[in-house]
């Protein structure tokens, strides 16, 4: 199967025509993202990301591995994105399908090729050990607009995680644990996120954020990644009809303005984590339990 | 000890959906059904009267690999025995059970599963009730670990189950009949009988049984018997989605 089924003929049109009239389904603006939630795990590293109606889970973990030969210098970063039939019924388990491929191919051109997180601190000893930083994306519902919750996602949780701190010692790796050692934050050199945008109506009309209804009635969609400085670091036009290129050089106004919201949204939502970890933390060394 | 805690249909897009939390292992299982479906054709070719069940394990943060897919086969097992799939409108369909561990400790390369098996089975079992997918009975499963001195842990935490001897997995019916036992490391033939007898006790209370085949579920050492707390969950979503006519005049 893996298709979602197709848009009748006549939810379509109506679509199209209220978007004519500048109205979305929901009520939105044309340039308004659906709440979103940003709420994190118990442990460091698990994000969970609610974007209107669609929600994901990402969990990011660390192990020490060899480098690679080419690059001893550099640990190891992947995203890991599985679509499952837990997202959406049109998914089939085990099975990649176009849509899997095409994500995870913009997830790392936006966070991993654009240097996100930077790899030649991960490095522990120079081609024998190194960090292997991995991010694991369980979409567990649907509704359109998965590259930039992945994206909100990964970054959230790669400034959430906290790896184990190692230290080489004549040679030898020692790796602390969590409870020995203050574990260490990763070394983020920019945040980059993704704002997709949707045109329908011969490229007339640009929509963004757009749910999974509007997505399959759209025309074409334009990606643009860029981090808070406004560094572009990713555009595509993946597919679908001509798009004017003025909608290129208006959109990236909008999305940095986007991409500044929602990092601000991110870092409260860290910031708040941290707060209420910090008071958890004095209250377990404060027990009277522990030594003094 | 601290049962687990669980909910019914947390996810809109599945037909039906269960997040399961077990405290003393610390696993977190979010599970989804979708049933029945159409299944891409030939798959159908050997059973055509019955439904064909498909469970994947999608593990936290590693890659899945052979321990998934062995645990896989159990669930698989298990399940289709359960699940009716010759009711009206089963037959040639699909029933595609999901189940990732969204949380704890995750399993390492080459480890066994055995200790997640029964949040998994669970996970499962809710998520299939939350899909209304005829099943012909419910289930409770736990899982024991037995250390070197014969001191039997129930739902060791990944810590305990790595110093333990053997491991023992039972699931057993809504009747306590025994539907699954799959053991791990070496034990001896009176050990698994204590490690059944207390699994049972964990799951259904200390058995009562009354004239008429019922038992009645009494609480213990275990606290609440596995059996009742998986039925107090559904019993609370049903009264939940139910309120409108339960608490109308």
């Amino acid at each position: 199967m893996n298709k979602e089924a197709p848009l009748s003929i006549a939810e379509r049109d109506f679509i199209l025509n209220a978007l004519r009239e500048d109205v979305r389904l929901d009520g939105r603006e044309a340039d308004q993202f659906r709440p979103l939630n940003v709420s994190f795990g118990e442990e460091y590293g698990h994000v969970k990301i609610q974007l209107g109606k669609t929600s994901l889970i990402v969990r990011i973990s660390s192990e020490v591995t060899k480098p690679h030969d080419d690059r001893p210098f550099d640990g190891i970063f992947t995203i890991a994105l599985e679509l499952t039939a837990m997202g959406s019924p049109a998914w089939e388990n085990g099975r990649q399908g176009d849509l899997e491929s095409y994500v995870s191919n913009v997830l790392d051109r936006v966070i991993r090729h654009s240097n996100a997180l930077d790899t030649e601190s991960l490095c522990v000893l120079k081609g024998v050990s190194c960090w292997s930083i991995r991010a694991d994306v369980h979409i567990t519902d649907y509704d359109g607009n998965l590259i930039d919750a992945a994206c909100i996602g990964i970054m959230a949780g790669l400034q959430h995680f906290r790896r184990p701190d190692a230290v080489v010692k004549d040679g030898q790796v020692i790796v602390y644990g969590v409870d020995e050692r203050v574990p260490v934050a990763l070394n983020i050199t920019h945040k980059p996120l993704s704002i997709t945008f949707h045109t329908f109506d011969e490229g007339k009309r640009v929509i963004l954020d757009a749910t999974r209804k509007e997505e399959q009635a759209s025309e074409a969609d334009v990606l643009i990644g860029l981090n808070n400085a406004g560094d572009v670091c990713y555009i595509s036009k993946f597919s679908g009809f001509p798009v004017d290129a003025m909608v290129f050089v208006n959109k990236s106004s909008v999305a940095l303005e986007k991409v500044k919201e929602i990092n601000n949204i991110i870092d409260k939502a860290l910031q708040a984590d941290l707060t209420k970890r910090a008071k958890t933390a004095l209250v377990e060394e404060s027990r009277a339990a522990n030594d003094r | 000890m601290v049962g687990p805690t669980a909910s019914l249909t947390p996810l809109s897009r599945a037909d039906g959906s269960a997040s399961y939390q077990c405290p003393s292992t610390g696993s977190n299982i979010l599970g989804s059904v979708n049933a029945p479906i159409e299944l891409p054709g030939r798959r159908d070719a050997l059973r055509p009267e019955d439904a064909t069940v498909e469970v994947f394990v999608k593990p936290g943060t590693a890659p899945g690999g052979v321990g998934e897919r062995y645990v896989e086969g159990i669930i698989k097992n298990m399940l289709t025995k359960l699940i009716l799939g010759r009711e009206k409108g089963y037959a040639r369909r699909g029933v595609v059970i999901t189940l990732a561990i969204v949380g704890g400790e995750s399993v390492g390369r080459g480890d066994s599963y055995l200790t997640l098996l029964p949040a998994l089975l669970h996970t499962a079992l809710l998520a299939l009730l939350s899909a209304s997918v005829p099943l012909s009975m419910t289930f409770s499963a736990t899982v024991l670990a037995v250390d070197a001195s014969g001191k039997i842990t129930r739902e060791p935490s990944p810590k305990e189950a790595a110093t333990a001897t053997s491991l023992h997995v039972f699931a057993f019916s809504s009747n306590g009949h025994l539907l699954l036992s799959e053991s791990q490391g070496p034990f001896e033939f009176k050990t698994w009988e204590n490690v059944h007898q207390r699994a049972l006790a964990i799951c259904h209370g200390t058995l009562a049984r009354s004239s008429d085949g019922d038992v009645a579920m009494a609480e213990d050492v275990d606290g609440q018997p596995l059996e009742g707390a998986l039925r107090e969950v559904v019993e609370d979503k049903i009264h939940l989605d139910y309120a409108w006519k339960i608490d109308a005049p």
